[in-house]
């Protein structure tokens, strides 16, 4: 009945003859996703409470990095609509002739990235300037106009501070100009701002997406714990690792895009509270309120978004749990 | 011959506990084989060698003239979809029906759900619980939850079926006709072995019977097919 080790060297035989894949058909393979998905469900039914927990966690979690997100997509639209009215003021010596203005505003017009010359004369500044100040009879006792010519030239939105210098340089080193101010003090700080708000949002979302990641994680483990003798039963009955890790992976996209669905009802939530202090906010300063950056597409990046992290959070505990399950 | 040979295999837990030592057994494909022995003798390492849940410390383990000592694991599903597998606990799925638990191994295997519904029943049929095929195992006697385990084992018509101690939790009465079951599956060509301690239930079947002392085989009734 016993044989020596040597007596069966000669006809060994290799496992894919003996026992082949066979090929899944497509049909199957549908089905196996759509009953997973349908056991996924039913498993967050039966635990509804904790699915809750959970998505509300993950959910504070994602809300603040997308928090931070719309607020500073508004303040990019702050930038660019603000962008859009920088430039200098040009103001020429009193008396000078008046052709010089003209002349030279021509002349400017022509300038790569000017898309706006305005030339004020002093009568026309007087003018304006009575009008807003209200002491025009102040300056109708000094007996002559003391304002200058003033030429306020607008720039492209898309040229940088560098090139709004050096064409503000240029334009003080010309005939007759006594000064040239360029108004680009909000348009730096505003960028320095946003800077510094993009990396907080970086940072932030780093971090939160990685405790995002561990919730889901830590969830998808208890769930694995709680269905390992199943788990074992399908090793011994001939699943594969992707077949038994599938539903914890479903589970996890589930608990991930979950909680991105709650951190959009929390931001759109706390927008709703903030709307109408905002609206006297803006209408202070004569704008109505255009809030940029909560919209579809990044409702549909936000639910994506915790979908991937939920995905990461189970594939890395299904991989740490169930590598050595029924797998000697 | 194509079948199970067990050559000179030994295995020693990381604990030091000697489960197996130098064991060489050969089992031809289509006979059925009793493997008994007192608790502790190395019946349930047996089957788990053959299972593949654990891996031998020397020896090797034929199976089809594969040494499955050296499959990969990718290739373990493939291998364990040719068994089937009676435990003495049952594992049923406590949250699914009987249909569900027996449908499992076909599932897994993709089989189409008509001809799944249509082997599911057989088998349902073949253990005499076909009439509960809605219940869930819970609303089972034990012995109903063993039969529905040995349709779940037969369902995928596996080439080996293995029980371990399939009629632990049964009375004598029970106990017969599970191991009647196992005789009319051997009668389809499948190897069957099964551990079990029930010296005089598994003597009344006449068939081999391997008897494992201290992880060595103390006795061999001989070979059958």
């Amino acid at each position: 009945m016993s044989k020596s080790p040597q007596t069966a060297e000669p006809h060994a035989k290799r496992p894919a003859q003996v026992w082949p894949a066979e090929p899944r058909p497509w049909r199957a393979a549908w089905r196996d996703r759509v009953r997973t998905l349908r056991e996924s469900y039913a498993f967050i039914a039966r635990n509804w409470l904790s699915t809750l927990l959970v998505w509300l966690l993950i959910g504070i979690a994602l809300a603040l990095p997308a928090a931070l997100y719309v607020i500073d997509a508004n303040l990019a639209r702050a930038a660019r609509d603000w962008r859009g009215s920088v430039g200098f003021s040009a103001y020429f010596e009193p008396g000078i002739d008046s052709t010089v203005p003209a002349e030279f505003a021509e002349a400017l017009a022509q300038e790569p990235g000017v898309v706006h010359v305005e030339l004020v004369t002093p009568d026309e500044a007087l003018a304006e300037f009575q009008g807003r100040a209200g002491i025009g009879e102040a300056v109708a006792a000094l007996g002559r106009n003391p304002l200058p010519a003033t030429i306020r030239a607008t720039v492209s939105p898309g040229i940088g501070p560098e090139r709004l210098r050096a064409l503000a340089q240029g334009a003080a080193a010309s005939q007759g100009v006594d000064e040239a101010v360029v108004e680009t003090t909000w348009l730096e700080r505003l960028a320095a701002i946003r800077e510094v708000a993009a990396r907080v949002v970086g940072i932030v979302a780093a971090l939160l997406g990685l405790g995002a990641i561990l919730i889901c994680s830590a969830s998808v483990r208890l769930a694995i714990e709680s269905r390992l003798a199943e788990v074992t039963l399908l090793a011994l009955v001939g699943a594969d690792k992707r077949f038994i890790r599938r539903p914890f992976f479903y589970l996890g996209v589930i608990y991930g895009s979950g909680g991105a669905l709650v951190a959009a009802m929390l931001l759109s939530g706390s927008l709703m509270w903030l709307e109408e202090p905002l609206a006297r906010l803006f209408a202070s300063y004569g704008e109505g309120l255009h809030l940029a950056g909560f919209d579809p597409t990044f409702l549909l990046a936000l639910l994506l978004c915790g979908g991937v992290l939920g995905a990461i959070g189970a594939a890395t505990a299904s991989h740490q749990r169930l590598k050595s399950v029924a797998y000697a | 011959m194509p079948g199970i040979e067990f050559l000179s295999v030994g295995k020693r837990f990381d604990n030091g506990t000697e489960a197996l030592a130098d064991v060489s057994v050969s089992i031809a494909e289509g006979s059925m084989v009793f493997l008994t022995g007192h608790s502790g003798a190395g019946k349930s390492t047996f089957l788990r060698l053959l299972l593949r849940l654990e891996t031998t410390t020397h020896g090797r383990i034929l199976v089809n003239d594969v040494d499955i000592g050296r499959l990969a694991p990718r290739r373990l599903p493939c291998y364990r979809r040719h068994l089937g597998v009676v435990f003495q606990d049952h594992q049923l799925l406590g949250e699914r029906t009987v249909f569900d638990n027996v449908a499992l191994p076909l599932r897994v295997a993709g089989t189409r759900e008509r001809e799944t519904a249509r082997r599911v029943r057989g088998a349902l049929s073949s253990v005499g619980l076909l009439e509960k095929e809605r219940m869930l195992p819970r609303t089972l006697s034990a012995g109903e939850r063993q039969r529905v385990g040995i349709a779940r084992a037969v369902v995928n018509r596996p080439k080996i079926l293995l029980a371990d101690e399939p009629t632990g939790n049964l009375d004598p009465g029970l106990s017969k006709t599970v191991m009647g079951l196992f005789r009319v599956f051997k009668g389809t060509g499948s190897t069957v072995i099964i551990a079990s301690h029930d010296i005089a239930l598994i003597q009344d079947m006449g068939e081999r019977i391997v008897d494992l002392a201290a992880g060595r085989i103390a006795g061999d009734t001989g070979t059958n097919s």
